[in-house]
């Protein structure tokens, strides 16, 4: 009989993490500082890994709104909104965000998180709901929890959603369909084709929703979202936005026909049996809406710090790849290097998520950085000096600048672009196309020792070769090693670091297989 | 375009297309190897074949190490049925070639196919389909990668082994490609010299005249001054080839890799700068056959991971006893004037001071008469064709 537990006792990668300083998560923030910079063990960082891209968490009016909304109603509202957990302020929210979104109608749910969940009570069992594969994990498992049957597409890739409408229409003409895609994707940072979703979900009678959680704030020139920014907001059927990001606070929104979020409102369980937003937080949305309708020159400074921030690590020989928006995604490549990046980051002064598989294809970890509209020019030219820094130690850039680069294009309102066209390793790395170096141990010991010694013997060929293909000039680099290696000496422990513990995690991921 | 390439589908005159063969792009190092190695089973018993070393191969594939791919670009393919590797191609695209010429071709180069046109076929098509996304509207080869690389198919002169840098091929291949629709472009010729007989007498006695009256000197390379030497045979080489068929200047990173290798091989007695009043004004490059080495070390310098074929190569070297006259070139204001002759005939009697039987002067344009009936006229003989084929996309 096996054991609940034990696939938690046998799990590696945590531990090796943790052996290895390497563990990025988790990390207590202990003071902020306007949210542009945090104290974390004692340290005073600048923050370029949150997602409060108008910088209004640290907005005295919101902080003050949020204040008298506990005063006036307490801490929380013990209770579903169903039931006795309604209060007005979450009636006017709902009312102030429809007429925001141009909908007839929106639902305000605790979390983001819940609000994709709260999806799967509309999509039935025989409904199809087709799905970027890039898609949050929320959405993911708002599908999941639903009875309707999934068909993803690769990202962005609208042939294949077309082939599997096609398919779909020709299988089960009578299945209900929805497109569902997130707006602005999160971790790549590019925006969804929606103009083309729209003409297939139009052609094949489908319905569309976009998830803008990265993108309600920041894209279009009242920062409506998706929809907005490609005057496509009549053809979206349902809108999906979180409170946690622009909105400077906790929750999330479902906007649309009224009669769906009246459903939605009654039958869905993330509703339901759940707490509603506490007063603070619902207080907190409404002020920065207020906010974010009135003053769109902080739109503006966000997508001009997205820009400098874009165009900085291009500049450097950085690739930001296919990011449009100020998610500005930089790419390392190995996990265990992304992770060493982010700690010197970290040590440096500068926090940044690392982002590595099952989030990404393997070989595409990257540092995601994030920006607010409050940063100042001087937070943002010391972040690119730190990466430089790094950059340049840990060889992912040159030792001297590339001569050109190719500047970055930034959704701005009205200019339709989506993404900028990622470079081959970009594209390489982000389809998963990656050489494998190296073998397991497993793989090893299943090899016939013919084939071992058939490895070895190229080995020996191969070094055979290069001795006797020495030129002068190779001689004299051989000279100049020793200096080198005391040179890079500081760098070394790292380099084995990165090599041992690709070791372990390979060998552990064949465990489990 | 999509129309073209159906009609040519269903051509009768064309092989069928094999429904048991797959044809794939090289990717991994375990394909990369599979490549290299084809070579074993398609030339099993051929007593003139000399396979490269498969490290050369690697190192030739290699994007990084490689000065081709500073500009070109190349896909590899496999053909394999039922698991065994059965062929071989590689399209190339060479923007320089194309720049230089005004032409849009595409190549093909380092095919290897067994007996079977519908294998050929499915490789071609391959390659076309490649080519064809890069937009080319013709393709021409073998060409490997370049015309400053391994050129053309061999079509006559089977019976002796490959010299040094010059290809072979199964005598079965020209049929292979010409079922695919491929026809003649150009013809190469290789020339024999033996130098077991002084040069013609009249030959000799001509040059000396003209050597007297446009005061040339001729002097071996020297190797101690190797990199302004390069420069200097760079300068002559891009000039002098400048007009011929086909020719596009080399890099400085082709130029440099050529050299490299060429180093270890050459005797700077027979590597000869012609000079009028110290400037460079032709050249000759001849090289001891190193194949004849190669062909000992059957394509591995380790043997269970003992230098065997390392030893037998050092070994052969020191035994050989044919050359290949590479490059003559003269700068322009210098042809037709009996330069080239004045080179040949020192090249010659420095390969008889130095115990050489004779050797290969290759290759030479067909209708590049000029030179042709210069090494005639030495007492060279024709000893191989080789063929480069074009076909529309």
């Amino acid at each position: 009989m096996s054991d609940v537990f034990e696939k938690c006792r046998s799990w590696k990668d945590y531990r090796i993490a943790k052996a290895t300083g390497l563990y990025p998560y988790y990390r207590a923030i202990e003071e902020s500082y306007g949210a542009t910079e945090v104290q974390i063990e004692g340290r005073r960082i600048i923050m370029v890994g949150s997602n409060n891209y108008l910088g209004l968490s640290a907005d005295p009016r919101v902080k003050e709104a949020a204040i008298k909304a506990v005063e006036r109603y307490g801490t929380t509202c013990s209770g579903s909104r169903l039931l006795n957990g309604t209060l007005a302020l979450h009636e006017e929210l709902e009312q102030r965000l429809a007429k925001f979104l141009n909908r007839e109608a929106a639902v305000v749910i605790s979390t983001g998180f819940q609000t994709n969940l709260a999806l799967s009570s509309i999509l039935g069992r025989h409904d199809i709901v087709f799905a970027d594969r890039q898609n949050h994990a929320s959405l993911v498992d708002g599908i999941r929890l639903s009875f309707a049957t999934e068909r993803k597409f690769r990202h962005n890739d609208l042939e294949h959603l077309e082939q599997l409408l096609q398919q779909a229409a020709e299988k089960e003409p009578k299945a209900g369909k929805i497109i569902i895609t997130d707006g602005v994707f999160s971790m790549e940072g590019d925006v969804c084709n929606l103009p083309r979703i729209v003409e297939l979900a139009q052609k094949y009678g489908a319905r569309v929703m976009t998830d803008d959680a990265h993108a309600m704030g920041v894209l279009g020139e009242k920062g409506r979202g998706t929809s907005e920014y490609f005057g496509l907001e009549k053809e979206t059927d349902l809108v999906m936005g979180t409170f946690s990001k622009s909105f400077a606070s906790l929750g999330g929104v479902l906007a649309g026909p009224s009669d769906v979020i009246n459903y939605i409102r009654h039958k869905s369980r993330s509703v339901i049996f759940s707490a509603s937003m506490t007063p603070a937080s619902i207080a907190s949305a409404l002020k920065a809406l207020e906010i974010i309708e009135a003053e769109p020159q902080r739109r503006a400074r966000l997508l001009d710090i997205a820009e400098k921030m874009h165009n900085g690590f291009r500049a450097m020989g950085f690739d930001t790849g296919v990011s449009v928006t100020p998610v500005v995604p930089v790419h390392i490549g190995d996990q265990v290097k992304c992770f060493r990046f982010w700690k010197a980051l970290h040590e440096a002064g500068v926090f940044a998520n690392p982002v590595i598989p099952p989030a990404v294809e393997a070989g595409h970890a990257l540092i995601r950085t994030s920006y607010m509209a409050t940063h100042t020019d001087e937070q943002l030219d010391r972040v690119l000096d730190i990466f430089e820094q790094i950059g340049k130690k840990m060889d992912v850039i040159p030792q001297t600048r590339p001569s050109t680069y190719t500047p970055v294009q930034i959704a701005r309102p009205g200019t339709m672009v989506r993404n900028n066209k990622a470079s081959e390793k970009w594209a390489a790395a982000s389809e998963g196309h990656n050489s494998h170096n190296g073998f397991t141990l497993d793989q090893l010991s299943r090899m016939s020792s013919r084939e071992v010694a058939g490895r070895l013997f190229d080995a020996v060929e191969t070094l055979t070769w290069r001795a006797a293909n020495l030129q002068p000039e190779d001689i004299r680099k051989l000279g100049q090693m020793p200096m080198k290696l005391w040179e890079k000496r500081a760098n070394i422990p790292g380099i084995l670091l990165e090599k041992g513990a690709n070791f372990f995690i390979r060998n552990g991921h064949e465990d489990r297989s | 375009m999509a129309a073209a390439a159906e009609m040519q589908n269903t051509d009768s005159k064309q092989p069928p297309l094999p429904s048991d063969v797959e044809v794939t792009p090289v990717r991994s190092s375990a394909d990369r190897t599979a490549f290299i190695r084809l070579t074993y089973s398609i030339y099993e018993g051929d007593p003139n074949f000399v396979p490269h070393l498969e490290m050369e191969r690697r190192d030739f594939m290699d994007p990084k190490k490689h000065p081709f791919f500073e500009f070109g670009e190349v896909e590899f393919f496999l053909a394999r049925r039922a698991g065994k590797t059965v062929g071989r191609i590689a399209a190339v695209s060479n923007p320089r070639y194309n720049e230089f010429q005004g032409t849009n071709v595409g190549f093909f180069g380092l095919f290897e196919c067994v007996n079977d046109a519908g294998v050929a076929r499915a490789l071609f098509e391959k390659a076309a389909e490649w080519l064809r996304a890069k937009g080319f509207t013709s393709v021409i080869g073998p060409m490997s990668y370049s015309t400053n690389g391994e050129v053309g198919l061999l079509i006559e002169g089977f019976n002796t082994p490959p010299a040094i840098m010059t290809t072979y091929n199964p005598s079965w291949y020209a049929a292979l490609i010409e079922a695919n629709g491929f026809t003649k472009a150009k013809d190469l010729y290789a020339w024999e010299l033996s130098s077991s007989t002084p040069p013609p007498e009249k030959v000799a006695r001509i040059a000396e005249k003209i050597r007297q009256r446009e005061g040339v000197t001729v002097r071996p390379v020297n190797l101690k001054d190797f990199d302004a030497e390069v420069a200097r045979v760079k300068t002559m080489y891009n000039s002098a080839w400048e007009k011929n068929w086909g020719f596009v200047p080399m890099t400085e990173g082709e130029f440099d890799h050529l050299a490299r290798d060429l180093k270890q091989m050459v005797r700077p007695e027979l590597a000869l700068v012609a000079e009028v009043k110290g400037e460079p004004v032709g050249f000759a490059l001849t090289i001891p056959d190193a194949n004849e080495a190669i062909k000992a070390a059957n394509g591995r310098l380790t043997t269970f991971g003992l230098p065997i074929g390392l030893a037998k190569l050092l070994l052969a070297t020191r035994r050989i006893r044919r050359l290949r006259l590479v490059l003559l070139g003269t700068v322009e204001g210098y042809r037709r004037r009996g330069l080239d002759a004045i080179l040949y005939l020192d090249t010659l009697n420095k390969a008889r001071e130095l115990g050489y039987e004779g050797g290969e002067i290759s290759w030479t344009l067909e209708d590049n008469h000029l030179v042709n009936r210069a090494i005639e006229s030495m007492g060279g003989k024709q000893s191989k064709r080789y063929r480069v084929y074009e076909k529309p996309l």
